[in-house]
């Protein structure tokens, strides 16, 4: 069976996975930030370039936990766990690396930073179009990708 | 027909040919910056917060009816205004500096002013001298609003410009506390290295011409905790209240907080004396030792960046005062959060007399500011007492009268919570402001009040703790007096009303009285 045969993933087995990922993203980077150490000093908030550090490190925690795994299979750790399987669009192969983690991957961890009030509302309109049709998010367009069952 | 009249009508006349651009900049000549009625936060450089240019008396207080309410766009504003003859400077966080009764004095600027506004002079032309809490010391132009310039103190790697700084000469005295107080709430941040300081900058540049560090030793490693981050000390000992000045010996006088980490040291919780010129620490004297304590001990006492053992947090907010005893002899008066009143002599910080008048606190005893009426030979003491890392004993909010000379109280004024419509804290954490026979203070539950300065009988009050239809269209609701309290100016009283920084009712009425009759 091609994945372009695959049947779409489920809304509650794609929210299942984006929660593991988002407990292990940032407990990956929290201990990046422990070893770093990029917090613990003042001038660290001299300019606040801080932000920024914390913005690095959560990308690369996202490229450490799950960089291999988008690679050879088009998973996130969250996804593999559920079965679950990124692909192109619209030829519903494997998506292409560069798609995964030049867009993707860049999304999530600034989603994370939008936690605070009232960009919180970002998320929301980022999770709206998965009632639609085949259940992409916004960050799936931008990404020309979809979710997938891995069966 | 007066100046101003004549200014009005020259402009009128030369904007008949040139149009409307022109009319702003005519009116921007009228305002009349002269006849300040402050020169410091404490009115006068020496913090007595006297203000003897009032007609606001005794006998006509009881009169006064509220003018005017400005809707501010802070639910805790924290800015204290400069009046001068026809305009009121206020910081409007979000809108910068607002020039009141006037469309100029507009500034770009748009953070958190921290402080009170000072007018200062450079080549000749009026400046406006106030602090963002964050970026720095900042002089601007008073007519216009232009920036003039920015400056920072560099010494420290995140000072907060908290307090009020003071002119003299061609120096701005400015107070430095750090962000370090909140920092450590961040278990991954290794606290803490930094020290509060005063810091003298260039009135005509705001280059910086000395920076006195309340801490000399320079922090180390002390140890580490269970998230493998590095613990570090001595630091802390912030300034967080305006200079008082000494002309007469060429000195300044400001108190310290609280150490931040362990090890504490021998100047936190204290009052310094300072060479005005140079910086040179004359003397200083504490009244509180190991006394360590950050943010993080409000999470928990087992946070790991709550020191240990942990202190009381009992610092010196209120700038000391600088009064002549009936006596003629000259003291240094400061109030701490501790509920205590100490006073020193001015030459070399021996303690003359100490009296504690509240149970004191993390939030005062005293917490912004005294008044004093030297001939009237008192001190006004007003006490918050909030429960918070409270003292021992029952707390004692309200207002006190204090003799200069001897510390006994000689009158006190109690307040009593009315806890059905409003949250249970009745006590006087911001300001005081006194006149000649009056002294007025505003409640952490929304009345603002004028005390007989000679019995402490309350002659005036009003409730703040409603709605006001604002001159300038924002919706305006009145909550807790705190911060910098009152400033009297002729025949009005102007106060901020609101502030919920620690829990109070938050608020963003500018509100203005005036005796009735008098002119605008």
């Amino acid at each position: 069976m091609s994945d372009h045969d695959r049947p779409l993933a489920g809304r509650g087995r794609r929210l299942l996975a984006s929660l593991i990922d988002a407990c292990l993203v940032p407990a990956l980077t929290v201990l990046l930030i422990l070893v770093t150490g990029i917090l613990e000093s003042a001038e660290a908030y001299r300019d606040q370039m801080w932000v920024a550090q914390v913005l690095g490190l959560s990308i690369l925690g996202y490229l450490m936990l799950n960089g291999y795994l988008l690679w050879s299979r088009g998973q996130t750790v969250g996804k593999a766990m559920l079965g679950l399987i990124i692909v192109n669009s619209e030829t519903g192969e494997q998506a292409s690396i560069w798609r995964l983690i030049l867009i993707r991957a860049w999304f999530f961890p600034v989603l994370f930073l939008t936690l605070a009030p009232p960009l919180t509302i970002l998320p929301l309109i980022d999770l709206v179009p998965i009632f639609f049709g085949r259940r992409r998010c916004l960050h799936d367009f931008l990404a020309g990708t979809m979710v997938v069952t891995r069966e | 027909m007066n100046d101003r009249r004549r200014l009005i009508l020259l402009c009128v006349i030369t904007l008949l040919p040139v149009g409307f651009a022109a009319a702003e900049n005519c009116l921007e000549v009228v305002a009349d910056l002269s006849h300040p009625y402050s020169i410091g936060w404490g009115i006068d450089q020496a913090n007595h917060r006297l203000q003897h240019d009032t007609q606001i008396s005794r006998d006509n207080v009881g009169s006064l009816e509220l003018a005017w309410v400005y809707g501010l766009s802070s639910d805790k504003p924290r800015s204290w205004p400069l009046v001068t003859k026809d305009t009121i400077f206020i910081g409007d966080t979000g809108n910068g500096v607002v020039a009141l009764d006037r469309d100029t004095g507009r500034s770009p600027h748009e953070g958190e002013i921290g402080s009170a506004i000072l007018m200062g002079k450079v080549n000749d032309q009026e400046v406006l001298i106030y602090t963002d809490r964050s970026a720095g010391l900042f002089a601007v132009d008073a007519r216009d609003g232009k920036p003039i310039w920015h400056g920072q103190v560099d010494d420290q790697p995140v000072p907060l410009y908290s307090g009020t700084p003071l002119i003299h000469e061609d120096l701005v005295l400015v107070p430095i506390s750090s962000a370090e107080i909140g920092l450590p709430l961040n278990p991954f941040y290794g606290c803490c290295t930094t020290s509060g300081g005063m810091a003298a900058l260039s009135l005509a540049d705001g280059q910086t011409r000395w920076f006195r560090p309340t801490i000399q030793t320079p922090p180390v490693r002390t140890g580490g905790h269970w998230l493998l981050v590095d613990e570090y000390g001595p630091s802390g000992a912030p300034v967080w209240g305006s200079p008082t000045l000494d002309r007469n010996r060429g000195l300044i006088y400001f108190g310290t907080g609280q150490n931040y980490s362990q090890p504490t040291t021998d100047t936190s919780d204290a009052i310094f004396a300072v060479e005005v010129q140079t910086g040179e620490v004359r003397w200083h004297r504490q009244f509180t030792s190991g006394d360590a304590y950050n943010l993080a001990c409000d999470v928990s006492s087992d946070h790991p960046n709550c020191p240990k053992p942990s202190g009381p947090d009992v610092d010196f907010g209120a700038p000391p005062v600088l009064v002549r005893s009936q006596k003629g002899e000259d003291l240094v008066i400061a109030g701490q959060k501790s509920g205590e009143v100490h006073a020193m002599r001015p030459e070399d910080g021996a303690l003359v007399w100490s009296t504690r008048v509240g149970r004191g606190g993390a939030l005062g005893g005293v917490h912004w500011g005294l008044a004093a009426n030297e001939a009237l030979g008192l001190v006004f003491v007003p006490i918050s007492d909030v429960a918070a890392r409270s003292g021992p004993g029952a707390p004692r909010p309200g207002l006190f009268a204090l003799d200069i000379a001897t510390g006994e109280i000689r009158w006190e004024r109690s307040r009593t919570a009315r806890c059905a419509d409003r949250v249970c804290a009745p006590g006087l954490s911001a300001a005081i402001t006194a006149t000649r026979d009056l002294v007025f203070a505003g409640s952490l539950d929304g009345f603002l009040e004028a005390y007989d300065a000679n019995t402490g009988e309350v002659l005036w009050r009003h409730d703040a703790w409603r709605g006001y239809a604002a001159i300038n269209g924002v919706p305006a609701e009145g909550g807790a007096f705190d911060a910098h309290g009152p400033m009297i100016a002729g025949d009005q009283l102007i106060i901020s009303s609101g502030y919920n920084t620690f829990g109070q009712k938050g608020g963003n009425a500018l509100v203005a009285f005036r005796l009735p009759g008098s002119a605008p």
